[in-house]
C-alpha cells in the first residue's frame, strides 16, 4: 500500500462523518483500498447494516455516521489471518443468506427488531464460545470454527472496539485524556466521575 | 597522497570514541565530553532528536490506523519482537525487527532491540532500583560466579551522581536489602497497595512491599530544568518519547547535555564491525565501521574506547575483533567471552481479586506502576533448595467495566456507561539467573549479516535452578495473597523463552582474576587497558534488580577512572 492510500484509508476511518460519495468510486467495489481480501459493494452495504444494527443511530451517532463498517473491513483486512479472513468473507455471505430466507428479504430491508434478533442469537452463541474457551485459557483473539459466528464474532469485535476508540466516542460519550497531569493514589469513589478515561 | 591520508586520518581521531548511544553510551558520552575530551559516539541506527522524532508521542487513540495494534503481517514476519509487551502499534518503530537484523537461535532467545539514537533508553520502564552488598558478595558466597571485583561501597557514590543527574523517584525505605538512593519524592501507593503492604510486613520479617523507584521527575530540580526538561505529567505513554523529558532517555537526558559541550560528534548510520588492535603498538587504536548508508568502511581513531552496543551486542564486536594478539576475540585470553550470560527470570505472573477498600479508587495514572517487593529469599543465608532470589512487582488497580453483550440500543448504552470494577491486584516475577559457562554466545563461521559482521549463534536456557524458584514465587505469593484476603487467585507460567525481560547480561564479566574474566574493577580490559566495557556484558551476575542504573553508575565510573589514567599516562 502506499503512503497515499495510508492517508487516504486513515482521512475515510479517522474522519468520521466523512464518507466518500458513492459517484467518486466504482459501484461495484467497497470504498476503501484493501489488500488482501475482496469486498463487493454489497457486501459492504450489508456489513454497514450489521454494524448498525450494533451501534445504531439514536440521538446520539450510529455505525454508519462514524464509518464503522470501513473500520472493520481495514482491521480484517490488516489484522487478521488469511484463515480469518476467508471465514469472514464466507460468514458475511452466509448471514446475508440466513436473513433473506428467514425473513423473505434482504438484512437491510428488515426491522430493527428482525436484525436485532438474527444478531442476538449469534451474540449469545458467541458468548458461550468464549465462555468455553475462557475455561480452556485460550488465546483471547481466538475466531470461532463455524463461518457464520466468526464473521459475528470480528464484526461485533471490531464494531465496538472501533465505536469505543472514534474520537466521537472519546470526546463525547467519554472523554479521553492525553495529559492529566495528575495521579491522585487515594481517590474517593463517590467523587468518581465514570467517563472520564484514560491510558 | 600520503598527505591526504595523514590528514583524513587525523580528521578521524579523537580523544575518545563510545560505541552505541544508548542508556550507558549516553552516560560516557556525557561523562567524556564534560571532562573536555573530543569524543565521537557511533550509533548503527538512525537519530532520533528529543521531541522532533517521536512521531507518535501527541496522538490520540484514534489517530492510529488499527487503535493501536500491530498488523497481522508485521507479527507473523516478527514473531520474537511481537512477543515484547511494548511493541505496539503506537511505539513499534523504535524496535528492531526479527527481519531487518537476523540472529541464529541454537536455542530460543527473544532478542528485543532498539537500534537507534537512544537505544532501548527510549522505551525502557524505567524502573531503577540500587544493588546491596548482598548482591555484590552473593557470587562470593555461594560460589555460582566469580566474585565481584566491586563492593557496595565502591559504586554507591556513583549512585548518587547518576541519580541526581537523571532524576529518580522513590522513598527512603530504610531497608539493608535495597539500598536508599538520592530521591525525588516517590510516585505514591494506593490503598489496596499500600493494605497489602501492612498485611506483608505485619506477617513476615524482612518482606516489604514498597513504592516503585523510577526515573521520572516526578518535582524536577534546578538540574532538569537545565537539561531543558520538566516535571513528569503522569501520561504513561513514555514508549513514544516523552515531549516533558519527564523520564530519564539518553535522546532527552545525556546526549543533549554531551552536545551542549561542543565536544561531540555524533554519527548515527554506523556499523561498527570491530575494535581495532594494534599487535604492534600493543593496544586499541580505533574501530572501524561500515556506513549503513554507503556502505563505506572507515576507521577511527582513539586513545580510550568504550564498548557500549547493549550486551549482546558488547560481546557480538569483541569477539569479532581478532588479531593476531588476540585471536579469539578482543581481551579473551582467558576463554571467558560470550560465555556466562545470564538474564532475569520474568515467566511468572499471579493475579488476584480484592473486595476491601471499595471507598477508594484512583484518579489519573501512576508512571512508576505501583509496588516493589525487594528479594526476600536466601538474602542473609542460604535457607532454600534454589539459589540466590527474586524480587516482584506488586499492583493494584480498579478497571471500568462495561457490558458489551447484545446489539442494539441498549448495548452502545451500556459503552457509554462503564461501571467502577472491584480491586484487580497482580504481581510478577523478577528472578536472578545464575550465569553458567554453558550458556554462551558465539558468531556463526559462514553467514554475515548486510554489514560484514558474522550473525550470532545464542545457546541460552533456563535451568532446574529457575524452575525452583519459580515454584517458591508461586507458593510464596500465594500465600501472602491469601493473607491479604485477595480472591480468585490465579498463577500464570508464561512458559516464555529467555530473552524477554530484556535484562540480559555477562560475556565480558568484571573479576578480580584476569584467568576467569575479562575486565577489572574499573570496567577496564585486563588485557588492552584502553577498552573499557560499561554496558550489561560486565556483569558478573544478575542479582534480581531491574539493571539500567548499574550500567549508568559503573559508566561515570569508569569514565572518571579512564580520564585520570589518561592524566597519568597510563592510558596513551
Ligand atoms: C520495553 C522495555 C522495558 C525495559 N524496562 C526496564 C526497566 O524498567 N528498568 C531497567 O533498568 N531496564 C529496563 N529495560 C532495559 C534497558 O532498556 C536496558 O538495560 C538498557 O537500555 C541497556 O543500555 P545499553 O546502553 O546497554 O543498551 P541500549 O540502550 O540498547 O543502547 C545500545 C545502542 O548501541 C547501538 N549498537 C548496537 N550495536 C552496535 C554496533 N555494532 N555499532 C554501533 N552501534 C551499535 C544500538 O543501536 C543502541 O542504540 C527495558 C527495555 C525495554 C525494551
Ligand atoms: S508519564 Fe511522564 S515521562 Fe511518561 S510520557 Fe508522561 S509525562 Fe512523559
Amino acid at each position: 500500500m502506499n503512503r497515499r492510500t495510508v492517508i487516504k484509508n486513515l482521512a475515510l476511518v479517522i474522519g468520521g462523518a466523512a464518507l466518500l460519495p458513492s459517484c467518486l468510486h466504482d459501484s461495484g467495489k467497497a470504498s476503501i483500498a484493501l489488500k488482501k481480501i475482496n469486498v463487493s459493494a454489497d457486501q459492504e452495504k450489508f456489513l454497514a447494516d450489521v454494524a448498525e444494527t450494533i451501534i445504531p443511530k439514536t440521538d446520539t451517532s450510529g455505525a454508519k455516521d462514524l464509518n464503522l463498517h470501513l473500520f472493520v473491513l481495514k482491521m480484517v483486512d490488516d489484522c487478521f489471518s488469511k484463515k480469518d479472513q476467508t471465514a469472514f468473507m464466507s460468514g458475511l455471505d452466509k448471514l446475508s443468506k440466513e436473513a433473506e430466507n428467514r425473513f423473505g428479504k434482504p438484512f437491510g430491508q428488515c426491522s430493527q427488531s428482525q436484525r436485532e434478533s438474527l444478531l442476538n442469537e449469534l451474540d449469545h452463541k458467541q458468548a458461550e464460545f468464549y465462555k468455553a474457551q475462557q475455561a480452556n485459557k485460550n488465546a483471547k483473539k481466538e475466531v470461532p470454527a463455524d463461518d457464520m459466528l466468526a464473521f459475528y464474532a470480528i464484526t461485533k469485535g471490531e464494531t465496538v472496539f472501533g465505536y469505543t476508540n472514534s474520537k466521537y466516542f472519546m470526546t463525547k460519550q467519554i472523554v479521553w485524556e492525553l495529559v492529566p497531569g495528575r495521579y491522585n493514589a487515594y481517590f474517593p469513589v463517590k467523587n468518581l466521575k465514570p467517563n472520564i478515561k484514560h491510558g | 597522497m600520503a598527505n591526504l591520508n595523514v590528514d583524513s586520518a587525523k580528521q578521524r581521531t579523537y580523544d575518545a570514541i563510545v560505541i552505541g548511544s544508548g542508556m550507558s553510551g549516553g552516560w560516557a558520552a556525557k561523562e567524556f565530553t564534560e571532562k573536555g575530551l573530543n569524543t565521537l559516539m557511533l550509533e548503527r541506527g538512525r537519530d532520533v532528536k528529543h521531541n522532533i522524532n517521536y512521531p507518535t508521542t501527541n496522538m490520540y487513540p484514534w489517530e492510529f490506523e488499527h487503535r493501536g495494534e500491530v498488523p497481522y503481517d508485521i507479527q507473523q514476519a516478527n514473531p520474537v519482537i511481537s512477543r515484547c509487551y511494548a511493541f505496539r502499534e503506537d511505539a513499534m518503530h523504535f524496535f528492531v525487527k526479527d527481519t531487518e537484523h537476523p540472529y541464529i537461535q541454537d536455542k530460543p532467545f527473544d532478542w528485543i532491540r532498539g537500534y537507534q539514537v537512544g537505544g532501548k533508553s527510549l522505551m525502557w520502564a524505567r524502573q531503577t532500583q540500587r544493588w546491596s552488598d548482598y548482591d555484590f558478595e552473593g557470587p562470593a558466597r555461594d560460589g555460582f560466579a566469580v566474585d565481584w571485583p566491586i563492593r557496595y561501597k565502591d559504586i554507591a557514590p556513583w549512585y548518587s551522581y547518576v541519580e541526581k543527574f537523571a532524576g529518580i523517584s522513590g522513598n527512603k525505605d530504610g531497608l539493608d536489602n535495597l539500598p536508599d538512593g538520592e530521591f525525588l519524592p516517590a510516585f505514591p501507593l494506593n490503598s489496596v497497595e499500600n493494605y497489602f503492604s501492612k498485611v506483608v510486613s505485619n506477617n513476615y520479617a524482612g518482606r516489604n512491599v514498597i513504592s516503585a523507584r523510577c526515573a521520572h521527575l516526578s518535582v524536577p530540580q534546578p538540574i532538569h530544568i537545565q537539561q531543558g526538561r520538566v516535571q513528569c505529567q503522569r501520561r504513561v505513554l513514555c514508549q513514544r518519547g516523552c515531549p516533558f523529558g519527564g523520564y530519564f532517555s539518553a535522546n532527552s537526558t545525556t546526549i543533549p547535555w554531551a552536545l551542549k559541550t561542543g565536544k561531540l560528534t555524533l554519527r548515527p548510520y554506523s556499523v561498527v564491525q570491530e575494535v581495532i588492535y594494534d599487535d604492534k603498538k600493543g593496544k586499541a587504536t580505533g574501530v572501524r565501521i561500515m556506513d549503513a548508508q554507503t556502505k563505506q568502511v572507515i576507521e577511527y581513531y582513539a586513545k580510550v574506547i568504550f564498548v557500549n552496543a547493549a550486551a549482546i551486542n558488547t560481546n557480538l564486536v569483541l569477539l569479532n575483533s581478532k588479531s593476531q594478539r588476540f585471536p579469539k576475540g578482543l581481551g579473551n585470553d582467558s576463554g571467558v567471552l560470550g560465555k556466562y550470560v545470564a538474564f532475569h527470570n520474568y515467566s511468572a505472573r499471579i493475579s488476584a481479586e480484592y473486595d476491601g477498600e471499595m471507598e477508594w479508587t484512583t484518579d489519573g495514572r501512576n508512571p512508576a506502576g505501583g509496588g516493589y517487593i525487594p528479594r526476600f529469599r536466601n538474602v542473609k543465608k542460604q535457607e532454600t533448595g534454589f539459589l540466590r532470589g527474586y524480587a516482584a512487582g506488586f499492583s493494584a488497580h480498579r478497571g471500568m467495566d462495561t457490558n458489551s453483550s447484545g446489539v442494539g440500543k441498549n448495548l452502545k448504552e451500556n459503552l457509554g456507561h462503564p461501571t467502577l470494577s472491584n480491586w484487580k491486584v497482580g504481581s510478577h516475577m523478577m528472578g536472578e539467573t545464575i550465569p553458567k559457562e554453558t550458556n554462551t554466545l558465539t558468531l556463526d563461521t559462514t553467514k554475515k549479516d548486510d554489514w560484514g559482521v558474522p550473525l550470532l549463534k545464542f545457546n541460552i536456557a533456563y535451568d532446574d535452578n529457575d524452575a525452583k524458584m519459580k515454584q517458591d514465587y508461586f507458593e510464596q505469593m500465594t500465600e501472602m495473597f491469601t493473607k491479604a484476603g485477595f480472591k480468585n487467585i490465579q498463577t500464570n507460567d508464561s512458559k516464555q523463552a529467555p530473552g524477554l525481560d530484556i535484562h540480559e547480561m555477562g560475556g565480558a564479566r568484571m573479576g578480580n582474576d584476569a584467568k576467569t574474566s575479562i575486565l577489572n574493577k574499573w570496567n577496564q580490559m585486563h588485557a588492552c587497558n584502553n577498552v573499557f566495557v560499561t554496558d550489561g556484558a560486565c556483569m558478573t551476575s544478575t542479582s534480581t534488580q531491574n539493571p539500567s542504573l548499574t550500567y549508568m553508575a559503573l559508566t561515570a565510573r569508569a569514565v572518571d577512572y579512564a580520564v585520570s589514567e589518561m592524566k597519568k599516562g597510563n592510558i596513551a
